[in-house]
Order: C-alpha cells, then sequence, then structure tokens
C-alpha cells in the first residue's frame, strides 16, 4: 500500500507536514460535507452544554477506536511494508485530521441534533437533517409598529325574515325617512349605538354607522325589535359583517410619489384626483388609502385581524419612504 | 334644488346629520313620508328682535311646496 491511496487524491498534498496549510485538513471536503466522523446522536437530555460534552466524549471514544484499529493495521503493515514511516505518517495525519474533524463540527452544532443514523448502516454523509451551518434567524425581529388602527365604520346585514311594509313603518316609527320616488328604502336611526339603518321591503336590512363588530350587531337587533314592535313578525336570520374601516396615523410624512414608483402594480396615485394614494393589498385583500399627512384609512375588511394584519404589513413599507425634510 | 333635500337620505354611508342634529341639538324625531317633513323639537327658543318665546315642545311639519311650507306649533 502506497501513500497515495489511503487518502482521497486531493488531501494528499495536505497529508505531510509541509503541504498542510493548517494545523488540520480543512473539516468540510466535496467528499465529506459533513465532516467525518460524528454521526448525530439521539439527544438524551436537554442541556445543550452537556450535549457538546457527551458529543466530544463520544467522539473520543470513536477516535480512540479508530486509533486502535489504525494501529493494528498499521504494525501488520509494517511487518509486511518496507514503507513503515510513512505509513506511520499516514496514519498520524488521518488521526489528526479525525481529530480535528470530530472537534470542530461542534462550533456548527449551534442546535442540539434530533436525527440518529438507520441501524445497521455507518452513514458516510450524515443525515441531511444535519445542520452544518447555523440554523438561519427567523426573519430579523422587525418590532410591531406599536399603532393600532381604530375602526370607525362596520357595515352588516340582516335577514329580518319576512315582508315589510315601509310606509306603515316610515309612518309609524321614530327617526325614519321613507322617499320611495328617490330610494326603496326605509332610512331609520337610532341614538345608541349611533347608527343608520337601510330597511328594505323584502325584509332585508343594512346597518351602518357601528365602531364595534358587537355594537353592530346590538344596534341591528334593536332595529329588528323595532319593527317587530310595529306589528312585523321579525327575526334575525343571516347577521354578517360585509365591511370594517378602520384609520390610523403613523406620525410622519410620506413620499407618495416613491411608493406608487415602487409598488406600482398594487398603487394608484392621482393627486389631480384624490390626494390620497390607492394601495390595493393582495394578501389579506385590503385597500389603503394614505396621505401624505402620514394618515392611513384602511377598509375592505371583513374580520378585524385583516385590519391588524394590512397594516402591520403596509407599516415598513411607509417607514421606508418617510419625508425626511 | 331637490336634490339637496335627499343629500342625506339615499345612502347609509350619509353623514348622518340628522343623527347628529340629534346630539348636539334639541331635534327629538324626525319624520319623512309623502314629501312631508315632520319635526319634534324640546326646550326651543324662538327669538326675534323684540320678542323671545321659549316653548317645550314644538311639533314642524313641513310640505314641499314651490310657495312656502306651513308651520304648526303645539
Amino acid at each position: 500500500m502506497d501513500q497515495n491511496n489511503s487518502l482521497p487524491p486531493y488531501a494528499q498534498g495536505l497529508a505531510s507536514p509541509q503541504g498542510a496549510m493548517t494545523p488540520g485538513i480543512p473539516i468540510f471536503s466535496p467528499m465529506m460535507p459533513y465532516g467525518t466522523g460524528l454521526t448525530p446522536q439521539p439527544i438524551q437530555n436537554t442541556n445543550s452544554l452537556s450535549i457538546l460534552e457527551e458529543q466530544q466524549r463520544q467522539q473520543q471514544q470513536q477516535q480512540q477506536q479508530q486509533a486502535q484499529a489504525q494501529q493494528q493495521a498499521q504494525q501488520q503493515q509494517q511487518q509486511q511494508q518496507q514503507q513503515a514511516v510513512a505509513a506511520v505518517q499516514q496514519s498520524a495525519s488521518q488521526q489528526a485530521t479525525q481529530g480535528a474533524s470530530g472537534q470542530t463540527p461542534q462550533l456548527f452544532h449551534s442546535q442540539t441534533l434530533t436525527t440518529a443514523p438507520l441501524p445497521g448502516t455507518t452513514p458516510l454523509y450524515p443525515s441531511p437533517l444535519t445542520p452544518m451551518t447555523p440554523i438561519t434567524p427567523a426573519t430579523p425581529a422587525s418590532e410591531s409598529s406599536g399603532i393600532v388602527p381604530q375602526l370607525q365604520n362596520i357595515v352588516s346585514t340582516v335577514n329580518l325574515g319576512c315582508k315589510l311594509d315601509l310606509k306603515t313603518i316610515a309612518l309609524r316609527a321614530r327617526n325614519a325617512e321613507y322617499n320611495p320616488k328617490r330610494f326603496a328604502a326605509v332610512i331609520m336611526r337610532i341614538r345608541e349605538p349611533r347608527t343608520t339603518a337601510l330597511i328594505f321591503s323584502s325584509g332585508k336590512m343594512v346597518c351602518t354607522g357601528a365602531k364595534s363588530e358587537e355594537q353592530s350587531r346590538l344596534a341591528a337587533r334593536k332595529y329588528a325589535r323595532v319593527v317587530q314592535k310595529l306589528g312585523f313578525p321579525a327575526k334575525f336570520l343571516d347577521f354578517k359583517i360585509q365591511n370594517m374601516v378602520g384609520s390610523c396615523d403613523v406620525k410622519f410624512p410620506i413620499r407618495l410619489e416613491g411608493l406608487v414608483l415602487t409598488h406600482q402594480q398594487f398603487s394608484s396615485y392621482e393627486p389631480e384626483l384624490f390626494p390620497g394614494l390607492i394601495y390595493r393589498m393582495i394578501k389579506p385583500r385590503i385597500v389603503l388609502l394614505i396621505f401624505v399627512s402620514g394618515k392611513v384609512v384602511l377598509t375592505g375588511a371583513k374580520v378585524r385581524a385583516e385590519i391588524y394584519e394590512a397594516f402591520e404589513n403596509i407599516y415598513p413599507i411607509l417607514k421606508g419612504f418617510r419625508k425626511t425634510t | 334644488m331637490a336634490y339637496q333635500l335627499y343629500r342625506n337620505t339615499t345612502s347609509g354611508n350619509s353623514l348622518q346629520e340628522s343623527l347628529e342634529e340629534l346630539i348636539r341639538g334639541s331635534l327629538n324625531i324626525y319624520r319623512f313620508c309623502d314629501n312631508v317633513w315632520t319635526f319634534v323639537l324640546n326646550d326651543v327658543e324662538f327669538r326675534e328682535v323684540t320678542e323671545l318665546i321659549k316653548v317645550d315642545k314644538v311639533k314642524i311639519v313641513a310640505c314641499d311646496g314651490k310657495n312656502s311650507g306651513s308651520n304648526t306649533t303645539e
């Protein structure tokens, strides 16, 4: 056996002390991307430091075993070969290789290993789940904006479940308007919660102006009770919130021109038509009106969370277009 | 001209001026049916240059017409 077969071809130059550039052979090479001599072991305890110590102990044991095996083989070689010195040098460098490779991978295992090799196999390449680089951190924690959009308007619908005589309602109910020539519904208002309802002859009703989901439902129930007291068999079917509008202030001026240039597939800004930039966010599907002053209006939501999510999405973008003058 | 009358009635997204009037002022009830407006106001002060009239309840019935609206108080 000569020197060239024991080591991979690329590492031959590094076997001799003159060829080694560093004290040890590079840990990760094309043939051994995850290092050698280290097989992931199931974690026994949760203390990561002790895990590293365990790994070190295991590696040292492996090294010793391998070293012993190599020494035995080498002794046989020495007896058989005349290049005994070269063999010893090979073994020494191999030991160094494995020693170095056994230790340094720990630096890269920033997370505890939870994979184990399949029984009966000695993996040349450890499980692909073994991370060889530090786990990529989560997307850098950009702080939440700290601003909570306030709900300004909720539009909801409900079905009272019976046909209604709008003239009767307009004549007998308080605070009602009915002009069939102009609009085919009774417009009724109540003070608490301050809302307006459009009541149609089919029995369907639209309730607008509430500031919260619960207020919208409460107001719709109040209108239904008014209609019920007038003698109609009103029910409360299929209450659904159709639209929610929120607004907030980012407290700094915004360069709308810049925003429309970089986000042109989402934005439309025609200052001669309307002073606000109309941003149509895809996910969630919300329309935002963004003004130079930094005030933002969000609409199109079916649930409150969409408003909040849309604002958290737009806030870092708006920060990037803050006016500095 | 007629459109001004309906500005706050056509859509639910209206400015709710009537309701703000309810809160701000003394407008208690309003009604609009058959082109007739009916208002009930409370604690109203009628002020003329020489006279001052205070009233607990005023009912105003107003019809649309070219000449004038009719007023009744009680």
